[in-house]
């Protein structure tokens, strides 16, 4: 091998570009899966002492370095003492921190996060009596494991008992069968109440490790551990729930905690009607232009547009959304169909279907020109034999082109959705919205809601990232939201790279 | 028997000659339809901007003068005008400003109004109270706003006359425009920021004033007419858009984009020139990033590196691409503007230390034993230089605590101030550069590496047999013959880096400056869409200049992509006629 010695130093600038993009992409990576994963971690609660005297229960975050010294940040729950979650401690005046197994963190409906001790248990508001710790947060464990089958017990009876009455209710006509549904619904919401009463029975008494007390009714717990008291299965069982509940929870408390699950799902259906509305059409025009058109100057010109229309900022795409779905058709059709609702839009505003059918043509020319790639690769003969042996141009098509230019399609299809899915700025102008409480598609006619706002795993890191109160408790979700983006986006990329490398290996073959 | 089955071979002969003819049309209407529907986007943009660009025009209705409705009558003083905190009296060529006080009106100032020889004949505010036209008697209009913390109100430019004869009157008309009539009953349609829109003859007789639907009736009472005044985007115009303008409050022209305008009497600022600033700026400082980094990724990749290495490596960087926009913008945002802000010397000395560091690698290998050298090849440098890079960093990022304190005395944001006069955002050029750098890079490096391996291979081999090295080859024979694709890579990549809208969103803190510093804020174009075309008024001034940035974007970018595809169609035929790959 030849000793490149005096190739002078540009070489190495080069190398070490390349070098610094796999560096950077590989932080990049890191710092997303290390703090989008970290943050289902039970991390331990640390018991702080300070030199004043004064103590609290936290658990301890990043460090900074200031001209004053080493401050820490601390995750100490307890707002609604504290005011604010988070506290900035001085390292050089902290004077003891210890790790008692009996601290608790609870996760709550409101309020966010307790952290401290538990003191007692109440029935019926009387304290049960308990001899040691162990047996009260075995009984306490218990009590939750009860009112879960409770929960469970309610929410069956609210599927399966109230709501389809309600439903006939809505269609029934006759007096005697309205009376007898409304006389069945009463009793299945007694029964509901009843079920509501004896959740409220038990309530757990808290202390704080600075003595504030706290008596909070356990229904309100979502979620209660003792980090330092967990071995490593249980942590990592603890964590399996905590992204499990991550990924089928709806965000909670201003999106800043909470799961994402109305994010993905809005993610997918959107990228699913686009997929449908795209892949007709893409693939007709692709077909068009290549097996059908007059091979001109002028079809040499639309593909060059077609191809320059890929480069076209995206916004670009939502204001054209803007002024010719959302408010064009979707105005007329309000003025159409729906003006009894006027002026409250309903399909003249932002919406799914809109917001797909934008996307759609946005990724139009992705999948023209991919199709127009895999039909430009099958050689002229096939074509010609086809012809040769009497078919028509339809037979030819459906029997030999389309089918050899299937995985380039395909190939073309998943890079439309991988760059949809991370499309985030057009949907802004036609449809996201930062919290729906329902989602698109229900149990109620007609099931699938085109007119309906949605959320988007994109747009809810740009929302929780930029206009939730508190940073610091939202940064974590927003790392795990991107995580979980860039990993569906680069795992569609890659099938899409296997796909064309397939292709490539199986058309190569070809004889020319 | 033989009859029948040859009508029915021939009919279903008929039938699938048919058929084939029906899929044909179909996918050739549903193809054309495709097509034409993406490129009515830029035809769709034009139409919706255009109304921006109709000339103003005020036109006569006619009607029966016992169809005159009940009128409000317009203000009879035409020579004293009163604002929201001043009121102005003409006196001779001179303007009387009195202040508005608690205790009543207070004389604040006297102005010479117009020049020497001339002297005002009509005054009136436009709408909003901070700004007020003076006609003379030689058929001048100009307008005069009031400045904060000054006594007397500031002239603005003279605006265009219509005619030499005196200024009878002037009527204030809504969106800050008035109708100047002269003499020879000539009108004026005046726009405060536009200058005189139309001008032509009025009807006989005067303003009689205001019905209730706001029209203004012209005429004498026995034959009145309705004046039709269509001038909804009077303010706009090519100039107003991109030249500084002299908005109330101020003393000097500026280039103010500021529509959110929280009190409705501020006058909105529509000036482009900031956005288009922001949105340049943002790519240079991008492409000042991105270009260095994919062109010597590209090089490498094609001339220096193993072909099992690149066949990994290529798709890696290539995968980049992918990285939706909003979490590059969330990291640059959130995680790497405030990191920044803490470690700027380290961020600096980094610029500095990463290429040196690439060299001094290099120096360091010629100084290896042949057997070491044999084990970090060249080919392989992209990977173990990684390591030495992650080193050289983190040492500088160690190391930069001290040199800030003794070079920048402890601070180097003050010292920056002090020093230099930079101001230091948290979310400024730089740190949108770096992350939109990002971003655009694996463009760049995709075409690039594509049109320098797609280079024939016996040119470079040429040169290698007359002796030069693989630098020398790739310098004087591979890049020139490259070049049009190259370039055409770049295209490309500043097209991307001038439309791509999250990343700026996230990582600047919107604020329409124009500075060159990359320490300050910006606002783009497409940032500026996101923004504020949600909450914009269908149809209005607002809405259609968002639109007319939306069309900038497009004709830029397409124009930009059209250039790129021409030089790259015309690189591929150069490659065949050397006997390259197709």
């Amino acid at each position: 091998m030849r000793l490149s010695r005096g190739e002078g130093p540009w070489p190495w600038l080069a190398a070490g570009s390349v070098a610094l993009s796999l560096l950077l992409l590989a932080a990049l990576l890191t710092l997303l899966a290390g703090r989008g994963l970290a943050h289902f971690w039970p991390a331990e609660v640390v018991q702080v002492e300070l030199d004043d005297g004064s103590r609290f229960a936290a658990r301890p975050g990043r460090e900074e370095r200031s001209a004053e010294g080493v401050e820490r940040l601390y995750h100490t729950g307890n707002r609604e003492w504290l005011g604010t979650p988070w506290r900035w401690v001085e390292v050089a005046r902290i004077v003891e921190q210890q790790r008692p197994a009996e601290l608790v963190v609870i996760e709550r409906r409101r309020w966010g996060d307790f952290i401290g001790r538990v003191a007692g248990l109440e029935e019926d508001g009387e304290a049960l009596v308990l001899e040691d710790d162990a047996a009260q947060w075995a009984a306490l464990n218990a009590r939750l494991a009860r009112l879960e089958a409770l929960r469970a017990a309610r929410d069956a009876l609210r599927q399966d008992e109230v709501m389809p009455r309600v439903r006939e209710l809505g269609a029934a006509r006759d007096a005697a069968s309205r009376a007898r549904l409304e006389g069945e619904l009463a009793t299945a919401n007694a029964e509901i109440l009843a079920l509501q009463a004896q959740m409220a029975r038990d309530r757990v008494l808290l202390e704080s490790v600075d003595g504030e007390r706290l008596a909070l009714p356990l229904e309100d717990i979502l979620a209660i551990q003792r980090p330092n008291d967990m071995r490593l299965p249980a942590k990592l069982g603890a964590w399996g729930t905590g992204v499990w509940r991550f990924l089928s929870e709806g965000p909670r408390a201003a999106n800043t905690a909470g799961g994402v699950w109305p994010a993905i799902f809005g993610t997918v259906l959107l990228v699913l009607l686009m997929s449908a509305l795209v892949a007709p059409f893409g693939v007709l025009a692709a077909i068009y232009l290549n097996e059908i058109a007059h091979q001109g100057r002028l079809t040499r010109l639309v593909r060059i547009s077609v191809r320059n229309l890929a480069g076209v900022p995206s916004i670009v795409y939502g204001v054209f959304g803007l002024g010719v779905f959302v408010y064009g058709i979707g105005g007329s059709l309000d003025e159409w169909f729906f003006s009894d609702q006027l002026p409250s839009p309903t399909f003249g505003t932002g919406g799914l279907l809109w917001a797909s059918l934008t996307l759609a043509l946005l990724t139009l020319p992705v999948v023209i020109v991919a199709t127009e790639e895999g039909l430009a690769r099958i050689p002229d003969h096939q074509r010609e034999g086809a012809l040769a042996l009497g078919a028509t141009r339809l037979e030819t098509l459906r029997r030999v082109v389309v089918p050899m230019a299937l995985p380039a399609m395909l190939t073309g299809m998943i890079l439309a959705v991988a760059r949809a899915a991370g499309e985030v700025a057009p949907l802004m102008l036609v449809g996201v919205a930062k919290l729906a409480p329902q989602v698109p598609l229900d149990a109620e006619f007609p099931f699938l809601h085109l007119e309906r706002k949605f959320m988007h795993l994109g747009y809810h890191i740009f929302d929780v990232g930029f206009h939730s109160g508190d940073v610091e408790a939202a940064l974590p979700l927003v790392y795990a939201t991107a995580l979980l983006l860039v990993l569906v986006i680069l795992l569609l990329n890659l099938t899409a790279i296997l796909l064309r490398h397939h292709l490539k290996a199986r058309h190569g073959a070809l004889p020319r | 028997m033989t009859d029948s089955a040859t009508t029915s071979r021939r009919f279903r002969q008929r039938l699938r000659l048919f058929r084939d003819r029906l899929a044909t049309g179909v996918i050739s209407a549903c193809g054309i339809g495709v097509i034409g529907a993406v490129l009515a986007i830029g035809v769709f943009l034009a139409v919706e901007v255009a109304p921006l660009f109709v000339a103003p025009e005020v036109r006569e209705q006619p009607t029966s003068s016992d169809a005159l409705p009940p009128l409000a009558s317009l203000p009879t003083d035409t020579l004293s005008a009163a604002g929201e905190q001043q009121q102005w009296q003409a006196d001779g060529r001179e303007l009387v400003v009195f202040q508005r006080t608690a205790s009543g009106l207070q004389l604040s100032g006297r102005v010479e109004a117009v020049p020497p020889s001339r002297r005002v004949t009509a005054l009136v505010a436009l709408e909003g109270g901070r700004a007020l036209l003076v006609g003379d008697d030689g058929g001048g209009v100009q307008r005069w706003v009031t400045v904060a913390d000054q006594a007397v109100p500031a002239p603005t430019g003279h605006y265009q006359t219509i005619g030499e004869l005196p200024i009878r009157q002037l009527i204030a008309l809504p969106g800050r425009q008035a109708l100047a009539v002269n003499e020879a009953n000539r009108l004026g349609l005046y726009q405060a920021i536009g200058g005189l829109r139309w001008q032509g003859q009025a009807p006989a007789g005067e303003a009689l004033g205001w019905d209730d639907q706001g029209h203004l009736w012209w005429g004498t009472p026995d034959a009145a007419s309705r004046l039709e005044i269509d001038a909804e985007h009077a303010e706009v115009s090519w100039r107003s858009l991109w030249l500084p303008q002299h908005y109330e409050g101020h003393a000097v022209p500026q280039q103010r984009w500021q529509t959110s305008v929280s009190d409705s009497q501020d006058e909105p600022r529509y000036g482009l020139a900031p956005l288009a600033w922001g949105t340049l700026k943002a790519a240079a400082y991008a492409l000042l990033v991105a270009i260095p980094l994919a062109l010597g990724a590209a090089v490498h990749t094609a001339c220096f590196m193993s072909a099992g290495l690149r066949a990994r490596i290529k798709p890696t960087l290539e995968l980049m691409e992918a990285l939706p926009g909003v979490v590059l913008g969330f990291i640059a945002g959130l995680v790497l503007a405030p990191w920044v802000e803490r470690h700027l010397p380290g961020v600096l000395a980094l610029l500095l230390v990463l290429p040196l560091g690439m060299l001094a690698g290099g120096s360091l290998w010629t100084r290896l034993s042949p057997r070491l050298r044999q084990r970090l090849p060249l080919s392989w440098a992209g990977l173990w230089l990684i390591p030495w890079l992650a080193l050289l960093a983190a040492l500088a990022l160690w190391l930069s605590p001290s040199l800030e304190r003794w070079w920048f005395d402890g601070d180097m944001r003050t010292w920056l101030e002090i020093q230099l006069g930079l101001d230091y955002a948290s979310r400024n050029a730089m740190i949108v550069g770096l992350a939109m750098g990002l971003a655009v890079m694996p463009t760049i490096y995709a075409l690039a590496e594509d049109a320098l391996s797609g280079v024939p291979k016996s040119l470079a081999e040429g040169a290698a047999a007359m002796g030069a090295t693989r630098w020398q080859a790739l310098w004087k024979v591979v890049l020139p013959a490259a070049s049009p694709g190259v370039f055409a890579a770049l295209m490309i990549g500043a097209g991307r880096a001038v439309g791509e809208t999250m990343i700026v969103l996230m990582a600047t803190g919107n604020t329409a400056v124009m500075t060159a510093s990359p320490f300050d804020g910006l606002r783009s174009l497409s940032a500026n869409i996101a923004i504020e075309l949600p909450e914009a008024a269908l149809g209005g001034t607002h809405y259609r200049l968002l639109f007319l940035s939306a069309l900038l974007l497009f004709v830029f970018t397409f124009s930009v992509n059209t250039l790129a595809e021409v030089v790259r169609g015309r690189l591929r035929r150069r490659y065949q006629r050397l006997g390259g790959p197709t």
